[in-house]
């Protein structure tokens, strides 16, 4: 009989319970918690405050506390495992500013600002108290338009196909509502100064009833992607003087988000060349410095999300999250600490890693042998199609950065910062990804960043719109398919080169 | 004398397209499909025989690699171009008429979507099958397969769309195509596609793979 604890999470006002030895990290993430160093234990990002009950330490931890001048109460969640019941404070919440070493000087201003992070699939709300910077109470739900199918492009066919569009869009606008309500149980009836809303293309379009019509087919440019305003009644909300505006599309496919991103990672101020890579369905990509920025989004597919892979799950509990070799033998870590049920895209790369360097797959992504299924554990396994796929969704990024820094004129070297955005990019093992062929840059260029269209949002509530104005300028959108040479380097980046 | 059909079938499989190309490493320096058509021909094989003996025989089993998983698009492109450079030799023989082609097979991406991949395998392996293909590219609308069937009449049309929200236009050009001639015979294709989606759109073929597809063809080309 296995053991249970709870824990609680403030100021999330969250219980759960899990196994004995489940990983903090597990548990925070869904919560949408960030590991900036990608949880090594470096940067403190992910340290929580136990306010009630006990988290064992052991030397190694105890070690990364001290050199981060962190005493008791304090935690790195990265480096914790559920030993008890306890109650925790999640520290990532009160300093805004996670992965980014420059200092951001923010002008604190009385109220409080609301940053939304309208995905897909997930839904993240932060109220931020302007004066702080301080995040007071946070918000997250399964987008309710997922029933109708789980990706843009089938939002696309039941918005303009289906004529679903009006449907989609009461959808996300009632759970908009209800969300922002519940946050602002938690300002003491003090209106908002400003909702920021980020989202991709389609989510844009869907929220701010655009017609989608122009996404369904070639050349996939909409004339609709301004930053959109609203007042406060038109969304439901209790009349007030809150400026709430949804973040303009930087072209095609790549939306507000990826325009936060960019304020996140700083991308538009930096001096040398930078990357910013979305680990997603859409896979968008953006390559540029304070000069010039060129944006693209790749098709990646949903492999990395876990879909079309035979027993791929999403980054949740039973899903292997992980996969390495010890001493010849096949070790899985499973998200929750509990018996494999099926595989997360992060686990797909580890596994294909670790199948090219015992040669049981090839450098073409062929399984070796007369093998069907490549085995992780008695029930997960591989499929030659999984690769397959994996293949496809890798070499359309690698493609996609290739046919960006080839325009540019940078090369590999030329690039500073590789920045990994995106809830999967956060568990990614970055030797394996250089492996595979999916980021092919030295680890130490590589940082994974998380939820960059939270964090940028979330910078954007202390600026001016004029910072959003000048990314717009200096930025175009890059359509790889129509580029001549698409075929020849797409086939070329599926294969694994050693 | 027919091992040098045999080594330009698996020049072709392989994807060895001449002798100075890189690909495959393990090929390096050997003649490559270029050079042993060339060859073939000089030593007295008519063109026929070296289409069908060696060159379909070759894209015929990378197909079937492809439809079972063991080869994936990047071998299948290398096939391709193995066979491009072992067709500038046979060309000739089309056009005088010594050799026959099976048909016409006018290929594109339908209207509204711009991957195009997924068709051009299909067009490889089809021309491998000893096919004339026209491929009229990505986003092609009813016009341009009017045009292209006016030209050729008979032709067979094939289109693929890699997107839900564009193969939806497979419908109404299927529906235009019929209306110019009810018996010329569509094929469709493409990731988001069904026979389900086939049969609805009043299409006469649908394959998941492009090996079917020649199959397809094949069979048409016996039964008449």
């Amino acid at each position: 009989m296995e053991h249970h604890y709870t824990v609680r999470l403030e100021p999330l006002g969250k219980q759960i319970r899990v196994q004995a030895g489940t990983p903090l990290k597990d548990i925070l993430f869904p919560y949408g918690v960030e590991f900036p160093c990608g949880g090594k234990g470096l940067c403190g990002g992910c340290r929580v405050k136990v306010l009630q009950g006990s988290v064992s330490l052991d030397e190694e931890h105890k070690r990364a506390l001290e050199k981060l001048g962190l005493k008791d109460p304090w935690r790195l969640a990265c480096r914790s495992r559920v030993t008890g019941d306890v109650t925790l404070e999640i520290g990532q919440f009160d300093t805004f500013i996670l992965a980014d070493s420059s200092p951001f000087h923010f002008h604190p201003r009385p109220g409080y600002g609301i940053a939304f992070d309208l995905g897909t699939t997930t839904l993240v709300a932060q109220l931020v108290s302007l004066e702080s910077g301080e995040v007071v109470a946070v918000e997250t739900e399964v987008n309710p338009q997922a029933r109708y199918g789980g990706d843009v492009i089938s939002r696309i066919e039941y918005a303009v196909l289906q004529q679903g569009a009006d449907e989609l869009t009461r959808l996300i606008r009632e759970k908009f509502a209800a969300m922002t309500g519940r946050l602002l149980r938690k300002t003491g009836g003090t209106p908002p100064e400003k909702i920021l809303i980020a989202g991709n293309t389609v989510m844009h379009h869907l929220f701010c009833g655009r017609d989608l019509a122009p996404m369904a087919s070639y050349p996939f440019e909409t004339p609709h992607g301004d930053a959109c305003r609203f007042t406060a009644e038109e969304l439901g909300l209790p009349a007030d003087h809150t400026e709430i505006l949804f973040l303009p599309v930087l072209g095609s496919f790549v939306g507000g988000d990826i325009l936060a991103g960019i304020v996140a990672t700083g991308l538009d101020e930096s001096e040398d060349p930078v990357i910013l890579v979305d680990l997603g369905t859409n896979g968008e990509i953006v390559v540029g410095n304070r000069d010039r920025i060129l944006c693209a989004s790749t098709a990646a597919g949903p492999a990395f999300e876990g879909t079309n892979i035979h027993m791929g799950m999403r980054a949740t509990t039973g899903a292997i999250s992980s996969v390495t070799v010890e001493g010849g033998e096949i070790k899985t870590h499973v998200i929750g600490n509990e018996k494999a049920r099926g595989i997360c895209g992060s686990g797909l790369i580890d596994a294909i890693a670790v199948f090219l360097d015992t040669g049981q797959i090839d450098a073409g992504g062929r399984i070796t042998g007369d093998r069907e299924r490549l085995p992780l554990t008695q029930e997960v396994f591989l499929t030659q199609k999984d690769v397959r796929e994996l293949q496809l969704a890798k070499s359309a990024i690698a493609s996609g950065l290739h046919i960006l820094m080839d325009r540019l004129g940078y090369g590999p070297q030329d690039i500073s910062n590789v920045y990994v955005s995106g809830a999967f990019g956060t568990f990614i093992n970055l030797t394996n990804t250089a492996r595979i062929g999916l980021l092919d840059f030295p680890e130490e260029k590589i940082i994974k960043m998380g939820n960059t269209a939270l964090l940028g949002t979330k910078m954007l509530l202390f600026e001016d719109g004029e910072r959003v104005d000048r990314i717009l300028r200096k930025t175009a959108h890059l359509s790889l398919e129509s580029n001549p040479r698409f075929q020849d380097i797409f086939a070329d980046n599926m294969m694994f080169m050693p | 004398m027919e091992d040098i059909l045999e080594k330009l079938t698996i020049a072709v499989k392989r994807g060895k397209a001449d002798k100075n190309s890189p690909y495959p490493p393990d090929m390096k320096g050997q003649e490559g499909a270029d050079e042993l058509t060339a060859e073939a021909l000089k030593m007295g094989f008519t063109a026929e025989e070296v289409l069908q003996k060696a060159l379909v025989k070759g894209m015929h089993l990378i197909g079937e690699d492809f439809s079972a998983g063991k080869a994936f698009v990047p071998e299948m492109l290398m096939a391709a171009k193995a066979m491009k450079a072992a067709m500038k030799h046979i060309e000739p023989f089309f056009k005088s008429g010594s050799v026959k082609q099976k048909g016409t097979v006018i290929l594109g991406t339908v209207q509204g979507d711009l991957h195009d991949i997924g068709k051009n395998l299909l067009g490889m392996m089809v021309e491998g099958a000893g096919w004339k293909v026209v491929d009229l590219g990505a986003d092609t609308p009813f016009e341009k397969f009017k045009g292209a069937l006016e030209e050729h009449p008979g032709a067979i049309v094939g289109m693929s769309a890699l997107l839900t929200t564009t193969m939806v236009n497979m419908k109404g050009i299927t529906e235009k195509i019929k209306a110019m001639n009810p018996d010329t015979i569509v094929m469709v294709g493409g990731a988001p596609l069904s026979q389900e989606f086939c049969d609805q759109i009043g299409a006469d073929f649908y394959s998941p793979d492009p090996q079917g597809a020649t199959e397809f063809l094949d069979g048409l080309v016996q039964s008449s």
